[in-house]
């Protein structure tokens, strides 16, 4: 059983959002030649970098100054100083961040000072900029922690205010592939731009024949301290973050700026477009032109699929409000608008937006939530009925859970390769992430229609269905004659009370399952069914035929033998038939049984019969698709998965028709009916009923034992009483059993006594106490499986015995070290003659190494001294070799 | 250039790295052995993550525990259901709780907050184990979650155990032992003198569903397993260890302490066993028969392994056809992985050239020197700069190691092997063998390198 939790008030149940320093080492790494260090302990570098690593699929190098608890008592100082110079050693940088975690924050480390002191201690490196940003990570989520870095980075490098003509670019966080989009297009403008920052290289590099750890793209230094000077700042962003580098530049150096949205879905890209027009005096050129035409030609060849989306946003502010824009321009409802951010401009960015939508579609519902968790994201897309997702990696557990589609964009997409390559800027790329989006409602409407139609609409009655086959059904007639069947069901302890004296075997060859039944978890032997689940093996036939003989001759009363399992036996038909032939042909009195849920039954009877399996058992526990829905969870057939009522309907349809046939040859059948209480019990005398017109021999009413970790783990449970007045009660409409046990697939023998265990791994010899004496060794290891420790060093010793040319693993001892520290190692004498007496009884010592000392006194003692490094056994071999000799 | 010029001339070196590389010599032991076990050089780019990291890897796998991680987002951000801890029932620990701590928090105090935390899971779940993960800052701000975890414990019956895991208190094998510290809270509590014959399996997280090989392998030879730490496990099954007769310690890094403590105190004798390989699976299973003094388990494990090494003997035998020759260069989290990879390398007639670990001991580094053949490279707390300098210099053909490592490999034209937590095929076992060899071929030998050497 699985707890399900709900949205907490005072705990954030799967966040929806990572720290500061996270966007403040992405930002930096789109500056050239930089490098960056957080200062703090150590596990924040490293989670950072593992994140990034996996999203980028780039090696993510950023240092710690990992601090110790010393460091965070008498401050870090020292670790930073000494940080910042090993790293210029590691990778020569010309910039670097420092950036501040949580623990650097709380004890008030000034690194603006420390940065200072650094320069003052090393003359030599004036000319590497470095760079402070205090980025607590609880200040604010990785949105805020990028663009502190990029405000820092305005603010804190020595600027050049010379006027010149080029135009700053600062952009909000945007994908490397986006970023080589960018420069393209500015190219294609004319533009000499000032790009901040440039992830362009640094987090998507070429493979190259030499590799270099600090990667050579991004922004340099130069350019940057000409951002002061520019003409124009164009700030690509869809809101002002507290602290804007734009605004900075704004107001400390005069440089107008104008913030547009982020180039995402048509407006905003035609706005982009017309922007870059005005400020380049250039006309938007014809490719682009065209481009724009093969988008809205997209939007329209995808129109009336995205009327069906029903899609939940998530992730960074910036990038739910370009998704939202470019969903609803497209016509995907945007239900959930979610960012883990605490943004309160978040829900006047879209409201309008999504309203409009809502409006044309008559949709009632929908949310925009700010400060959020998964959890809460996740009962959003139940509450509101998304049918899709869109947002990072993170989404994956509901989209598992929940079976709703993930379009996967923004960061960090962790289960998926070229997380750096998604694009969503400009046309071509809102394309590209339309058709995305388009294609996820599309591969599930085409997968699931057929289904959901059939469920929906398709009525026909069961009975009609009959109808069809019986006219179809050939009558050949009885394949065993009257007196045959007598002889084996007389003989046949399943079926006759009085047969308990015959012994039977159940093979269990028959691994997989074709349906899911809600009181079954197929890796446990299932005590419902004569079909259990997992036997201790599954044999091959061979292997079957071979305990067939074997068993055979040990229990000469051996007269029925049966496949149950530990699948269903018509799901491994090739296994059931191969198994029957090999024993038929060897014997060919024996009965033959079989049991099954019946789906493959239409398919095999005709063959069952042929091979002489005279008696099948099916179990049938429903009669009412309606109830079996509750009792089966799927069942697959002919490559289709059905569940609820249309799986229940279509295993009753084959049951039905399969016994049908079997009864036509003469198999005599018998039905196994599990009583479910509050599910089938009131419906069994109906199920009764329709075999006895069917034409089944026997029904065999079962009490229902509950399995640990299946859906009925904590069902009510018939007790005997009940179950016997059913009995009784249907006994009147046909033979029942009361003498069932509910035995194992492999069961053997008589009812009463199952022997299966006893011939399990069959043909084994069981192994005699020998009687030579034993030899015993002292094995110093560490490992457990070497003698991989110095004599020296054990605090215990592994005792082995050698008996009948094998070594045997007897105890561990604890012993005081010998050698416990140079102090102690004076009083040795006392100590060895301690060990000597706890390994008194030993023959031999094994040790990787030993000291002469110890090596003196324990041969001495006549004890056998082995230094070696090998596998224990090995080891104890080559020892008691040397004695033996 | 020989390896020594290297470590002491080339920048990827720094002075203060030089005592943690080893370079095997000829004649084997190199007297002192190498510096480990200390604390990661600052700027250096330790690969190494924190104690809490350390602390939430051995815990986190308890399936139906509230793990609650008090501090800010990050910490449990990053964290959050990232590992291939399989379970069975209950998938509680599959989320990340934080108290998502804020400015105000860090300014007032985070006691209140963690308070209606326990208090609001406790009310609306009424779990029977809650685990609070006391982060970096959260000692300095001065809350006493030792205090609040008492206090809640005691009002609601139930266990709400701290666990002291503030990074910076250590390394991730400090993380280890303030995890096991926190079991034995629990199931100190739950002491038995009667004991039935079963063991417990300690240091195996099911990652890929590992534990279940193990377990099933245990079942065929008639071993009963009593409580598993902490794979697939529960508070119920971990209450229940205290009856086992023996506890055999697979990941011995994170584990032989927990199991020192409760030879201790419970009177449960412990044996280091390990699932990687056949040699090892075969001597372990065949070994935990014999210390639970069961002739006919053991018998049954001799047969067993015999039956299972040969089922797959074939195939490994052809992919070790692709692989004879190649060198290999390793670097995982502890020593017990990288000791045992060695040896799989060699069964595979392959050479490990370069080998290193976070957080080896000094005896691990000892084994690992007299296992390899001279000329190898040995590093405790490796950075990229390193890894790269030496992988290239012995000519790696792969490199085995966690997800941080991997694009370094790539970078490099090398081919990788994920032996990290977060992998989702099992490497334990015989089944694990055929997959560790399956993997290292499809790696080593996939085309895309005939195109780089051009």
């Amino acid at each position: 059983m699985k707890t399900k939790v709900s949205s907490l008030v005072n705990l954030n149940t799967n966040p929806c959002k990572m720290c500061m320093p996270m966007g403040a080492v992405t930002a930096l790494y789109g500056i050239k030649k930089c490098m960056s260090i957080l200062h703090g302990s150590q596990g924040c570098s490293t989670y950072i970098r593992r994140h990034m690593a996996t999203h980028y699929n780039e090696p993510v190098d950023i240092a710690s100054s990992s601090l110790t608890e010393q460091g965070t008592v008498y401050g870090g100082e020292k670790n930073l100083l000494q940080g910042l110079k090993n790293l210029i050693t590691l990778y020569e940088p010309e910039v670097i961040g420092v950036a501040t975690t949580c623990l650097a924050e709380t004890i008030g480390e000034d690194i603006k000072r420390m940065i200072e002191k650094f320069y003052d201690q090393n003359p030599g490196y004036e000319n590497i900029t470095i760079i402070p940003i205090n980025s607590a990570g609880y200040g604010g989520t990785q949105f805020e922690g990028y663009f502190k870095a990029l405000y820092a980075i305005v603010s804190q490098v020595k600027m050049k205010q010379e006027k010149h003509n080029r135009i700053n670019v600062i952009t909000s966080g945007i994908s490397p592939a986006d970023t080589r989009y960018l420069k393209r297009i500015f190219q294609l403008f004319e533009l000499d731009v000032i790009l901040l920052p440039d992830l362009a290289d640094n987090l998507d590099g070429a493979y190259k024949k030499s590799y270099s750890r600090l990667p050579s793209g991004g922004t340099s230094i130069e350019d940057i301290q000409q951002m002061a000077g520019a003409k124009y700042t164009l700030f690509l962003s869809n809101m002002e973050p507290e602290k804007s580098p734009a605004g900075y530049l704004y107001e400390q150096y005069g440089v107008p700026y104008e913030r547009i949205e982020l180039p995402v879905g048509l407006r905003a890209v035609d706005r982009f477009y017309d922007l870059l027009a005005k400020i380049s005096g250039k006309p938007i050129p014809e490719e682009i032109k065209e481009m724009r035409g093969r988008y809205l030609d997209g939007m329209i060849d995808a129109h009336k699929y995205n009327g069906d989306g029903r899609a939940v946003i998530y992730g960074e502010p910036d990038f739910v409000v370009s998704t939202t824009r470019l969903c609803v321009e497209n016509g995907v409802m945007p239900v959930a608008a979610a960012t883990g951010s605490v943004c309160s401009q978040l829900e006047n960015l879209i409201k309008e937006d999504i309203d409009l939508l809502a409006k044309r579609y008559l949709i009632e519902r929908y949310e925009i939530v700010q400060d959020t968790d998964f959890k809460n994201i996740e009962e959003l897309a139940q509450t509101c009925q998304a049918n899709l997702m869109i947002g990072n990696s993170d989404g994956r557990r509901i989209e598992e859970g929940l079976n709703i589609p993930l379009v996967r964009r923004g960061f960090p997409i962790h289960d998926r390769v070229g997380g750096q390559r998604l694009r969503m800027l400009g046309y071509e790329g809102s394309l590209n992430f339309l058709d995305e989006i388009t294609n996820a409602i599309l591969a599930r409407k085409e997968t699931g229609f057929r289904e959901e139609l059939y469920n929906t609409y398709y009525k026909e009655k069961m009975e009609d269905k009959m109808e069809e086959v019986k006219k179809d059904v050939p009558k050949t007639g009885a394949a065993f004659t009257k007196e045959e069947m007598e002889e084996k069901t007389k003989t046949h302890p399943c079926y006759n009370c009085g047969a308990h004296s015959h012994a039977r075997m159940h093979l269990p060859v028959a691994p997989r399952c074709n349906i899911q039944c809600n009181y079954c978890v197929r890796k446990f032997d299932c005590p419902n069914e004569s079909r259990p689940g997992v036997t201790t093996k599954v044999l091959t036939p061979e292997e079957a035929f071979e305990k067939y003989k074997v068993i055979k001759e040990k229990v000469p009363n051996l007269s029925v033998v049966g496949i149950a399992g530990p699948g269903d036996a018509l799901a491994n038909f090739e296994e059931t038939k191969r198994t029957l032939e090999l024993i038929r042909e060897y014997d060919k009195d024996v009965t033959f049984c079989l049991s099954t849920n019946g789906l493959m039954l239409p398919m095999y009877a005709e063959e069952l019969v042929r091979l002489g399996v005279s008696h099948v058992t099916v179990t049938l526990n429903a009669i009412d698709p309606k109830i079996g829905a509750k009792i089966y969870k799927h069942v697959n057939y002919m490559g289709v998965r059905f569940t609820d009522e249309s799986a229940a309907a279509v295993l009753l349809s084959n049951q039905l028709i399969g016994l049908k046939l079997l009864v036509e040859r003469g198999v005599i059948c018998k039905i196994n009916i599990v009583t479910l209480k509050g599910i089938n019990d009131h419906h069994i005398p109906a199920i009764v009923e329709k075999m006895k017109e069917i034409g089944c021999y026997i029904t065999n009413i079962m009490p229902f034992i509950p399995v640990e970790g299946s859906v009925f783990e904590h069902n009510p449970v018939a007790s005997n009483k009940e179950i016997n007045k059913l009995r009784i009660q249907c006994g009147q409409t046909m033979k029942q059993m009361f003498h069932c046990k509910q035995c194992r697939a492999d069961a053997i023998g008589t009812l009463e006594d199952d022997l299966s265990l006893q011939f399990r791994g069959c043909g084994g010899k069981e192994k005699t106490e020998g009687t030579s004496k034993a030899l015993r060794f002292a094995v110093a290891s560490k490992s457990g499986m070497f003698t991989d420790q110095h004599f020296g060093q054990v605090s215990e010793l592994y005792i082995y015995e050698y008996k009948e040319g094998r070594p045997v693993f007897l105890e561990k001892r604890k012993i005081d070290k010998y050698c416990a520290g140079s102090d102690e190692c004076g009083q040795g004498e006392d100590k060895i003659s301690k060990i000597i007496k706890v390994i008194g009884d030993c023959n031999g010592v094994i040790a990787m190494r030993i000291g002469e000392s110890p090596k003196e006194k324990l041969k001495e003692k006549g004890i056998l001294v082995l230094a070696t490094y090998d596998r224990i056994e090995d080891a104890v071999t080559m020892a008691s070799n040397k004695l033996l000799s | 250039m020989v390896v020594e010029e290297i470590v002491k001339t080339d920048s990827s070196i720094l002075k203060e790295r030089q005592d943690f590389i080893l370079h095997k010599q000829a004649g084997g032991c190199s007297g002192d052995g190498m510096r480990c076990d200390s604390d990661s050089v600052s700027g250096a780019v330790s690969q190494r993550a924190c104690v809490y990291c350390g602390a939430r890897v051995v815990l986190n796998p308890i399936t139906d525990a509230f793990h609650i991680v008090h501090g800010p987002i990050g910490c449990a951000s990053y964290t959050w259901d990232i590992r291939g801890s399989l379970t069975s029932k209950e998938d509680l620990y599959r989320n990340s709780f934080s108290t998502d701590l804020r400015e105000t928090d860090i300014i007032f105090g985070g006691e209140k907050k963690l308070t209606a935390a326990i208090e609001e899971v406790m009310e609306k779940y009424n779990p029977k184990l809650v685990f609070i993960y006391a982060t970096c800052i959260v000692g300095v701000i001065g809350d006493d979650v030792e205090a609040v975890c008492r206090t809640l414990s005691e009002k609601y019956g139930n266990h709400i155990i701290p666990v002291k895991s503030p990074g910076f208190s250590g390394n991730k094998s400090t993380g280890y032992r303030m995890a096991c510290n926190a079991i034995m809270s629990l199931i100190g509590q739950y002491k038995t003198k009667e004991k039935v014959k079963g063991v417990n399996i300690l240091g195996d997280f099911n990652l890929a569903g590992e534990m279940w090989i193990i377990k099933d392998y245990l079942k065929q030879i008639g071993v009963h397993v009593v409580s598993s730490f902490t794979g697939d496990s529960s508070y119920e099954s971990l209450i229940a260890a205290p009856s086992a007769s023996l506890n055999i310690v697979q990941c011995a890094g994170s584990s032989t302490y927990l199991a020192k403590q409760m030879e201790e105190t419970m009177d449960i004798p412990f044996i280091k066993v390990s699932f990687f390989g056949v040699e090892d699976t075969t001597s372990s299973l065949i070994r935990i028969a014999e210390a639970l003094g069961d002739e006919k388990a053991r018998q049954k494990a001799i047969a067993f392994t015999e039956s299972k090494a040969k089922e797959i003997q074939d195939l490994v035998e052809r992919y070790k056809q692709n692989l004879i020759g190649k060198k290999a260069a390793i670097y995982v989290g502890g020593g017990f992985k990288a000791i045992s990879l060695i040896r799989q390398f060699r069964s595979l007639g392959m050479e490990t050239v370069v080998v290193g670990t976070q957080t080896g001991k000094k005896d691990d580094y000892e084994i690992i020197e007299s296992l390899v053949k001279e000329d190898t490279v040995i590093l405790d707390d490796a950075n990229p700069a390193e890894l790269e300098t030496f992988m290239i210099e012995k000519k790696a053909d792969i490199l085995v190691g966690g997800v941080k490592e991997r694009p370094l490999a790539y970078k490099l034209g090398i081919a990788f092997c994920d032996h990290n937590h977060e992998r989702k095929h099992p490497l334990a076992g015989f089944e694990g063998v055929l997959n560790f060899v399956k993997e290292i071929n499809s790696s080593i030998n996939n085309p895309v390198w005939d195109y780089i050497k051009e």
